[in-house]
């Protein structure tokens, strides 16, 4: 099994968690959405698999490349 | 026809060749031999256990088949007998030639990493050099296939030499003004394939557009010579792909393109050049025309959301508009709020730029607008009209931003386009906003321009300063949120795109699904426009 650390794409802060540990998701799928520029930014899974963490909490802020979550397959 | 006089020399009898220069044809062809085998045997099965081609298989594989003419194939370090006899020969590290690629032109000069690891003990300088000069001055686009040092030296060169390079020195300089000079005079590929350093970095990095495979690194110095000279930092050597894969150099931006393996980088370029035309003095040229140029895409009414904080997808936006499968994406990981591309419309080839939301917002950052600078260069270059999809609500804010100099180099992006002189096409599909949005079109020229129904501009967004611009009315306000609402709803009506076109501030507003109608109409009145000759500065990488 191997861990991929899900990274924020932008700097922001979090602005809704959509997914939880254990949830199994598909590329692609929203696991949580970031608030940057007024806007709300979808992070997305990068492949498919089981969330093992969200590693924020709403409000968070949060850098350009931070990780933000992991995720198993 | 006169009869052949008698030959004056013994005939080759191995070959059956009986004519008169049968043993210099015979030495010929070992010579030739001899340098097909590269650095030998043993090293060709090293570099195939690395998962890698020698450069005389990438060549093959980039190049229409059979095309290749090389030039000086046998220069090279030579071994005597006593008597004055060729023993062997070892090639020079560069191989180079002419070649053509979808049946046009090409000049191609590839690095062979089996002799001397590519690198300058083993090089005649003077051959990658000629193949920047033919690009150049017969006007025949340029691939570069680099592999190691590019042909620079290493620590052990000064031993082989016996005395120190003056980088840029004489003769050697000559080199640096070609290896830019190109870039002003015909499209350069440059292709990172292996671990590349150095002067291999530089000469893939100063070209119009780079690729490197998902298993190779670049950097300007490898991680043992980094260790070393930081020791604290460092104890612990990195690997090549921590130091300089393609996940670092495409998402800095020192390398366009990631390709999966070797097979998919030559693809990449050659379809690079599909787009271009062969030099500055010429025209792109038109492709297949075989998507309608009027077909109609209801599905963009849908595209954008109408609450403005939620983002939507921008490239099935441009695949909708463009000729079908025709968009060509480059530097897609860095600067990633303005996406680019080459596409064609009606078959005209044209350079595409477009605001990415899933990258703040598509606000611009640094490096969006170095990407800028750089693309929209190419296409001033290479007579490509532009289309520009904007959705930009400005300039990335912030600590982070303002220590990027961002403001410096967006002013650089808006030089760029203010510069450029091909045909322009702006449709505005949703923000328009601050000096980042006022580089929507060449400020001096006319250009075509829309705007979805979709679109909002000003020269800040609303929800970026009401409360500050407000902030006296709001606070003498009995109920400050019901005030801020009705401040809202107010300059929302003030927002809508219609007042502005009551005022011809903006030409046309449009149905979004007639784009790909207008775009077509524009690359056709555009084609015409397209003015061959070289540019009034050569670009820089």
């Amino acid at each position: 099994m191997t861990q991929t650390r899900v990274l924020a794409d932008v700097s922001g802060s979090v602005w809704k968690i959509e997914a939880a540990p254990g949830d199994q998701v598909a590329e692609g799928d929203t696991i949580l959405l970031l608030e940057s520029m007024k806007m709300e930014i979808p992070v997305p899974a990068p492949h498919a698999g089981r969330i093992a963490a969200i590693l924020v909490e709403p409000e968070q802020a949060v850098t350009e490349g931070d990780a933000v979550a992991l995720i198993e397959r | 026809m006169t009869d052949m006089p008698a030959p004056d020399a013994a005939p080759d009898a191995s070959s059956g060749d009986t004519s008169i220069w049968a043993p210099e044809l015979a030495e010929l062809r070992r010579r030739q031999a001899l340098a097909e085998q590269m650095g030998g045997p043993d090293k060709v099965a090293r570099q195939h256990a690395g998962g890698r081609m020698t450069v005389r298989e990438r060549i093959d594989a980039l190049i229409d088949p059979g095309s290749f003419h090389e030039i000086g194939a046998t220069a090279g370090r030579a071994e005597y007998d006593d008597a004055g006899n060729l023993v062997t020969l070892t090639p020079s590290n560069c191989v180079m030639g002419r070649a053509r690629i979808d049946g046009r032109p090409v000049v191609v000069v590839g690095d062979d990493f089996t002799v001397r690891g590519g690198s300058a003990d083993a090089t005649i300088f003077q051959k990658p050099l000629m193949a920047e000069r033919m690009a150049g001055e017969w006007r025949l686009p340029i691939i570069r296939v680099i592999e190691g040092s590019g042909g620079g030296g290493s620590v052990k060169t000064i031993e082989t030499t016996g005395r120190a390079n003056l980088p840029g020195g004489v003769p050697s300089g000559i080199a640096f003004h070609h290896v830019t000079h190109t870039l002003g005079l015909v499209p350069v590929v440059a292709l990172g394939l292996g671990s590349v350093a150095g002067l291999g970095a530089a000469r893939l990095a100063s070209s119009h557009y780079s690729v490197m495979t998902k298993s190779s690194a670049m950097f300007v110095a490898g991680p043992p010579v980094v260790a070393r000279m930081n020791p604290q930092r460092n104890a612990v050597e990195m690997d090549k792909q921590t130091l300089g894969g393609w996940e670092v150099q495409t998402r800095a931006g020192a390398v366009d393109h990631a390709a999966e393996d070797e097979a998919d980088a030559f693809a990449c370029a050659r379809r690079f050049l599909s787009y271009l035309p062969p030099s500055v003095f010429d025209l792109p040229p038109r492709g297949a025309r075989d998507d309608d140029p009027a077909r109609a895409d209801d599905a963009l009414r849908n595209a954008i959301p109408r609450d403005v904080r939620k983002v939507y997808r921008m490239r099935p936006i441009i695949d909708s508009v463009v000729d079908r499968g025709s968009f060509f994406e480059m530097g897609r990981n860095f600067g990633r709020s303005v996406i680019t591309g080459l596409a064609r419309l009606d078959g005209w080839p044209v350079a595409l730029m477009a605001g990415d939301p899933y990258h703040y917002g598509g606000a611009w950052t640094a490096e969006a607008a170095q990407k800028v600078v750089r693309f929209v260069d190419l296409a001033e270059t290479f007579h490509l009209p532009v289309v520009y999809l904007v959705d930009c609500p400005g300039f990335l804010i912030g600590a982070e931003a303002e220590r990027s100099a961002l403001i410096r180099h967006g002013v650089r992006a808006l030089a760029a386009v203010n510069q450029c002189t091909q045909p322009w096409c702006t449709v505005i599909v949703r923000n328009c906003f601050g000096v980042a949005g006022a580089v929507h079109q060449p400020a001096s020229r006319l250009s075509l321009r829309y705007g979805w129904v979709s679109a909002r501009w000003g020269s800040l967004p609303l929800e970026g300063g009401i409360e500050a611009a407000y902030r006296a009315d709001l606070d003498a306000a009995p109920d400050p949120a019901a005030k801020l609402r009705e401040i809202e709803e107010r300059l929302t009506k003030l927002r809508s795109p219609f007042r502005t076109a009551e005022t011809f501030w903006i030409e046309e507003i449009i149905d979004p699904a007639a784009t790909r109608g207008l775009l077509c109409e524009f690359a056709n009145l555009a084609a015409p426009l397209r003015t061959p000759g070289a540019p009034r500065f050569a670009p820089r990488p």
